[in-house]
């Protein structure tokens, strides 16, 4: 059966060339565009992968992450989230928080699935 | 443009519009770290969202922008007044850098840059390292295999939080060759055994032509919480050696974790091995470069032989299976016998042309006995050779290297004058003598010209009166007096010279020629020179025939002399007038070879005229019907019909009877010379 990859990310673009990357690989998306809009899909229904953007309004990437690791159904599906290169120290704090592994914007769609690769088979 | 990108650039125009409402806000209220936050986090936007579409230029340009604005949110810069004109001026650019063509605009390309620099000058200022980006896509390529030792052993909670190592394993596996030792010493008890920690540390052989940094990649997300060693220990491949295999299975057994000194020393040792027997592959490595320039093997004569017999067996046993599924309608079988008659021709034909060798062979000897000879007459002279390419089949050659030494021998002694001489008759001191081979059809020939005093016509003449060979008063053209010379017992010579007194004259060469199915041809001109032109077959042994019968007989044409095929009533031939017919509306002399070779019988109604080329004409040759192609394999006559110059000789036809393979050429000479 297809995964389900939650999409968290609140610009249009991003989320539109994730999906259709995503999709083409063979997975199921969601789409949520903060992380207030993201929880609520945490409802018992099965999401195989978080992937998730930091920098949010609302509710940000650390937070919807502590979150949903609290939620014990999810406590241990595998979370990435999506950083740039001068963000190290984010990864630290998002890491903390529960993250599996991380993205580096601005990425190719190889790199993207190489990575979700790593978490998830 | 693509979609994404279009919709890119819209989303760009809001977040700057965006940013230029929060830098407004920011500037009347510098403290507000909500609003920092928002400028932070709209740069951010504008740096990924620029990468991954395509807009360089917004990426690299809100770079370093925005690391300052992380700086002022964590504290580690103060918003002046300075800061806040330039992210004036850069909200504005970056409007304009939403055109990808922007930064060829001389004027928006200036500004850039004085943009640029003004940003790093403050983060300079702010004794913030400046991040290079992709940095890390830099490094060396090193293509070359290596081996890399790998210890991981994951922090026990490491599935906490969704991290299955053995995907990271596997991730290895797919970098290269591995081999994976799963060090399991930690698992406790099943009493004390918690499902969800990971007891297990790993230790893995990976070549692979991959950089360390790229097996680093591998474990990015977990290496700041787990024991992770990542080291080279060799630049080749281990695992290919049999012997590290084995004793790292061993030490697996023995030892809980493999000691890096025992590892190193095993390897050394391989490598120790590995240079001697390198020596070796390069040694060998050498010598099969060297047979792959030359492209060839040496194969003994012998064996050569030995084939050429195989194949004419195979060629006749092949003629019978031909035969015998012709007479008995075996159908199953055509289609198999056909194939086999397809592969023996082409098998045929490699094996010929497996013995042919190069003329080039035999004119190292030429040049030699030209030049031994030049100095013992005293005469200068300049052997030229062309075609020495040229392929005979190598019997062909052995055959030909002492009439073709005869024939140079006479040059050099009859034909090229003393210098003296030469001087006199107004030609250049130095004589030649060209030697020059050609393909001509299905013949090799020979040409041997020297520009010498030539055949004095009168000398010969007196001298074939001399020996009886002609009467006196005879007329006879130059043409046929020249030809006298092949003529048993004739020499010309004044003196006995050590090359021309062994009693081997030009009726020698034309004996030897005539023995591998040559022809000799000779032509002089007084004080210009003589040449000689031998004409050979391509091979002796296999040629492709026409098989005709006449009575009770059969016989074999070569295919390649046959030109046309005619059927006429018997009366058309016995009726013609001085052996010439009309053949499309050409006069075409023919000899009717059942009354040529005394065949008893009645003719048949209709007989077949083969029309044979013959130098440069076409002779018709009459015969009672025609079988069709067949390659014959040609057995000598033996020594009692050696003489018999019109049959070259025999083949053996499928049915086990014998046919006469005729020489079209030395019939028509012979008939001609009769009638």
């Amino acid at each position: 059966m297809a995964k389900t990859i939650l999409i968290v990310d609140d610009s249009e673009s991003i989320r539109e060339v994730v999906s259709f990357t995503l999709e083409n690989a063979g997975y199921n998306v969601i789409i949520a565009i903060d992380g207030t809009d993201a929880l609520p899909h945490f409802d018992g229904k099965v999401i195989d992968l978080l992937l998730t953007d930091l920098h949010m309004p609302n509710m940000n990437g650390i937070e919807l992450i502590r979150e949903v690791r609290k939620i014990e159904a999810y406590g241990r599906i595998p979370i990435l989230f999506l950083t740039t290169e001068s963000q190290r120290d984010k990864k630290i704090e998002a890491k903390d928080a529960g993250a599996t592994g991380w993205i580096i914007k601005p990425f190719v769609p190889a790199k993207l699935l190489a990575a979700i690769n790593k978490v998830m088979r | 443009m693509d979609n994404f990108q279009k919709k890119f650039v819209e989303e760009a125009t809001d977040l700057i519009n965006n940013l230029e409402e929060a830098v407004l806000a920011l500037e009347k209220d510098i403290s507000n770290n909500e609003l920092i936050g928002e400028v932070f986090r709209i740069m951010h936007s504008l740096k990924g969202g620029g990468g991954m579409f395509g807009f360089d230029d917004i990426s690299n340009f809100t770079h370093n922008l925005e690391t300052i604005y992380d700086e002022v949110r964590t504290g580690g810069l103060k918003i002046t007044d300075d800061l806040m004109s330039i992210t004036f001026s850069s909200v504005d650019h970056l409007r304009s850098l939403l055109d990808p063509d922007a930064l060829k605009d001389p004027q928006i390309n200036k500004n850039n840059e004085i943009l640029l620099s003004s940003v790093e000058a403050i983060l300079k200022g702010s004794g913030t390292e400046i991040p290079i980006a992709e940095a890390e896509e830099e490094l060396d390529q090193d293509g070359d295999k290596q081996t890399i030792y790998i210890y991981f052993a994951p922090n026990e909670s490491i599935m906490d939080n969704g991290t299955n190592p053995l995907y990271l394993i596997d991730e290895l596996c797919t970098l290269g060759e591995t081999k994976v030792f799963p060090r399991t010493a930690k698992v406790p008890l099943l009493s004390r055994f918690n499902y969800s920690k990971c007891y297990t540390a790993w230790e893995v052989f990976l070549v692979s032509s991959e950089n360390i940094n790229d097996i680093h990649d591998v474990f990015i997300f977990v290496e700041d919480d787990s024991e992770l060693e990542i080291t080279k220990v060799a630049d080749f491949d281990v695992l290919a050696n049999e012997g590290f295999n084995e004793k790292i299975q061993s030490l697996y057994s023995e030892k809980n974790h493999f000691d890096s000194a025992v590892i190193t020393s095993l390897v050394n040792d391989l490598l120790e091995e590995k240079k001697s027997r390198m020596v070796n592959v390069n040694e060998k490595l050498k010598i099969f470069t060297k047979e792959n320039v030359i492209s060839s093997i040496r194969v003994s004569s012998d064996k050569i032989d030995h084939l050429m017999n195989l194949v004419s067996e195979l060629v006749t046993t092949q003629a019978s299976l031909s035969l015998y599924v012709e007479e008995n309608q075996v159908y199953a079988l055509n289609q198999l016998s056909e194939n086999i008659e397809n592969i023996t021709r082409q098998l045929r034909d490699t094996a010929f042309s497996i013995s042919l060798i190069p003329i080039e062979s035999m004119l190292t000897r030429f040049h030699r006995l030209i030049r031994d000879l030049s100095s013992e007459f005293n005469k200068n002279i300049d052997f030229i050779t062309e075609g020495a390419e040229t392929e005979l089949d190598k019997t062909l050659i052995q055959g030909l290297t002492d009439p073709l030494m005869h024939i140079i021998r006479n040059s050099v002694d009859h034909g090229i004058e003393p210098e003296q001489e030469r001087i006199d008759a107004g030609k250049t001191p130095q004589g030649m003598i060209y030697f020059k081979a050609f393909y001509s059809g299905a013949s090799v020939v020979i040409k041997i010209q020297d520009d010498g005093r030539g055949i004095d016509i009168n000398k010969v003449r007196q001298k074939a009166i001399e020996k009886e060979l002609i009467l006196p008063d005879a007329k006879y053209t130059n043409k046929e007096i020249l030809d006298l010379i092949f003529i048993p017992g004739f020499s010309t010579a004044k003196n006995i010279t050590d090359i021309s007194g062994r009693g081997v004259g030009m009726d020698v060469v034309k004996r030897k020629v005539d023995e591998i199915r040559g022809t000799v041809d000779l032509e002089s001109k007084e004080n210009i020179g003589t040449t000689i032109t031998i004409k050979l077959p391509l091979t002796l042994s296999i040629i492709d025939g026409l098989l005709v019968v006449i009575g009770d007989t059969k016989y074999v044409m070569p295919l390649n002399l046959v030109d046309k095929i005619y059927a006429y009533e018997k009366e058309q031939f016995s009726n013609a007038f001085n052996n010439i017919i009309v053949v499309d509306g050409e006069q075409i002399p023919f000899y009717y070879l059942r009354k040529e070779f005394d065949i008893p019988g009645e003719p048949l109604d209709i007989e077949q005229l083969v029309l044979v080329k013959y130098e440069e004409k076409r002779i018709g040759l009459v015969v009672d019907s025609v079988v069709g192609e067949y390659q014959a394999v040609l057995k000598p006559l033996g020594k009692l019909y050696k003489n018999h110059e019109i049959i070259s000789g025999a083949t053996i036809l499928g049915d086990g009877t014998i046919a006469l393979v005729l020489d079209t050429n030395k019939i028509i000479n012979e008939f001609s010379f009769k009638n």
